[in-house]
């Protein structure tokens, strides 16, 4: 639209000044710049969406392509019949992310409720106890880990992640805190004069109004355990209790002997068949990012920004 | 009973603790006060005292013991600073601490000098600007185990991007990235910059965003231009997201999961980071020495500390 417009106004003498300042207002340079980054930022994904349709032969000819030269959905046939583990890992993802959200959604609102608006001795303590304790370097926490949830016999066992990843409170009980002291305090007052108890003020008036900072922490917590490393491969090694973000491992050392198996024999390259795999464990991921955008934004400015 | 006095909003830690003291004080003034507060707050205390705060003590603690996993008897053995001692003589544990100081003071200023101008831009835009901020963030969403095989298929030799393009445009022999001793922590810092790129980015946009901007209408008027507003205003208004910037990145040191993925400590154990050592060590060498790893882990901890601090000197307003 920019050049259309410019060369448009190329031909009146004065409209030279006025595109400059169009451009100057729209930040014209900005966008230039911006495009070029993100564009270097977007390469490798979409390289390796690219790949993904990529057959044997096509991978074999043109590996460097982003855009295939033609497509075929291999790979896709390949990951969605083939590969048992997949479906296996996919779901104990999905388990271990909605336990953790939902176990984190109900201890936090609780807790956060009590925070913003109950009085009682310590309070104030307490929380600032856990906020502080965020900042004590958790190395060493690993290894404790370890030994805790070998003893606690939950190792390889997904209520062990859920529990465990379910206890990561500070940030998410600041956020939900946030939220209920946000809420005018007239309503709940009233309620509580005409008799509620204070569960029901808190499950029937205070909560729904509260419910943004409930999809802030959901959706934050639903993204870092899918996403986690480190702590899940270290509780979990046996095959089926495997979350998807560990066992994508597994899903590629195995692609390779399968491209030389019967059924698909010379159909798709391994390296293709990985990618395809790796799209897989982003899918989720991603797709809950592009509807929530607006509240991860959210979450970000208000968990970390507010200290 | 203290409530809203107690305001989060400091940006440093030593208001955080002077409030702290003076909660105490205030508590032990009140009563009880309302029962359900416990109740409501219960759930919450205990899974965080289970799954954070004893791990932190044990943690400490085992760090002074030479508990083997494989040995389950030895959990409680004290042997005081012996782990110390040993760590100052083991050669192994200083060159993945060099490797990882290395790979921490070269990655993390880049990513965050990248963020901030990336941010300066983003700001400047209206049109398009969250469109900009969602790519940005992208690769932040994105599965740490996803971006790291991504990558590591991206820089393959023989059909990796990288070298393949490399190669069509007549560099016969491009370098195997992440086999060479030479390249290969830099190939690994290029990918964690990458995904580590989006975060500090919305970090330094949500601060240049809350800037008045009657200041920069201000200086518009006063004929100041854009630069001087970015070094004059921009800049300075920025120090504490900039600090916290810094504290939340000085973390990195450990880049376990990096290595561990992308080159498992090699070629010849140029990115055997800090990390990766005592993650070998306590979960997949010999016995398991927890204890030892705990001691070379609690040494790291202190470090990071030390840079945060150092962060914090450095930029407190004065």
């Amino acid at each position: 639209m920019s050049t259309a417009r410019a060369r448009q106004s190329s031909r009146h003498p004065s409209a030279w000044p006025r595109f400059r300042r169009w451009a100057r207002q729209e930040a014209l340079g900005a966008h230039f710049v911006l495009f070029f980054v993100l564009l270097i930022i977007l390469i490798p994904l979409l390289w390796l969406i690219g790949t993904t349709f990529k057959d044997n032969i096509e991978f074999a000819s043109n590996p460097g392509n982003v855009i295939p030269t033609r497509f075929s959905l291999v790979n896709y046939k390949y990951m969605l019949t083939a590969v048992e583990n997949l479906p296996v890992y996919m779901k104990n993802s999905f388990f271990v992310a909605f336990g953790t959200v939902a176990l984190q959604v109900f201890v936090c609102s609780l807790a956060g409720y009590a925070f913003a608006r109950m009085e009682f001795r310590f309070r104030d303590v307490i929380f600032l106890s856990i906020l502080i304790s965020m900042f004590i370097p958790r190395s060493g926490g690993l290894m404790a880990l370890y030994e805790l949830m070998t003893f606690l016999k939950l190792r390889n066992n997904l209520i062990g992640l859920i529990l465990l990843f379910g206890a990561g409170i500070p940030v998410p009980l600041f956020i939900m805190r946030q939220s209920f002291m946000a809420v005018p305090k007239e309503i709940e007052e009233a309620a509580r004069i005409d008799g509620a108890s204070w569960f029901r003020v808190f499950a029937r008036i205070a909560l729904p109004i509260a419910s943004g900072g409930m999809i802030v922490i959901a959706t934050m917590s639903f993204v870092s355990v899918w996403s986690d490393f480190l702590v899940t491969f270290t509780m979990i090694d046996r095959d089926s209790q495997m979350t998807i973000s560990i066992g994508i491992q597994k899903i590629l050392a195995s692609s390779y002997e399968m491209a030389l198996s019967p059924r698909f024999r010379g159909q798709f390259a391994g390296e293709a068949a990985d990618a395809t795999a790796l799209l897989f464990a982003a899918i989720p991921v991603v797709t809950l990012y592009a509807v929530l955008q607006r509240w991860f934004m959210r979450g970000l400015a208000e968990g970390a920004v507010k200290f | 009973m203290a409530t809203d006095r107690s305001s989060f909003d400091t940006s440093s830690r030593s208001a955080t603790l002077r409030s702290f003291a003076q909660e105490m004080k205030a508590a032990r003034r009140a009563g009880w006060g309302n029962p359900w507060g416990y109740a409501f707050i219960a759930p919450a205390l205990v899974l965080y005292l289970i799954f954070n705060v004893w791990p932190i003590i044990r943690g400490f603690l085992m760090a002074f013991t030479d508990y083997r996993f494989l040995y389950p008897d030895t959990r409680w053995d004290f042997h005081g600073l012996t782990n110390f001692i040993e760590m100052f003589s083991d050669d192994n544990f200083w060159e993945a601490l060099v490797i990882s100081l290395r790979y921490t003071i070269t990655v993390v200023p880049i990513a965050l000098s990248l963020a901030l101008v990336l941010a300066i831009f983003i700001a400047r835009t209206n049109r398009l600007s969250g469109f900009y901020r969602w790519i940005v963030y992208l690769p932040t969403i994105l599965p740490i185990a996803v971006t790291l095989l991504m990558f590591k298929q991206f820089y393959s030799n023989k059909f990796g991007f990288i070298n393949v393009n490399l190669r069509d445009l007549g560099w016969a022999r491009p370098p195997d990235w992440l086999s060479s001793v030479k390249y290969a922590l830099t190939a690994v810092g290029i990918a964690d910059i990458w995904r580590g790129i989006g975060f500090p980015t919305i970090l330094f946009l949500v601060g240049i965003y809350g800037i008045n901007s009657e200041l920069f209408e201000a200086a518009s008027i006063d004929g100041a231009t854009r630069w001087q507003q970015l070094w004059k205003i921009t800049l300075p208004m920025l120090r504490p997201t900039i600090t916290l910037v810094l504290v939340l990145n000085s973390s990195i040191l450990g880049a376990t999961e990096q290595m561990m993925m992308m080159t498992n400590g090699g070629p010849q154990n140029s990115t055997l980071t800090a990390g990766l050592y005592l993650y070998r060590l306590a979960f997949q060498q010999g016995d398991l020495r927890l204890g030892y790893a705990s001691a070379v882990s609690l040494t790291l901890g202190l470090i990071s500390s030390l840079i945060t601090l150092f962060w914090f000197r450095m930029l407190r307003e004065k």
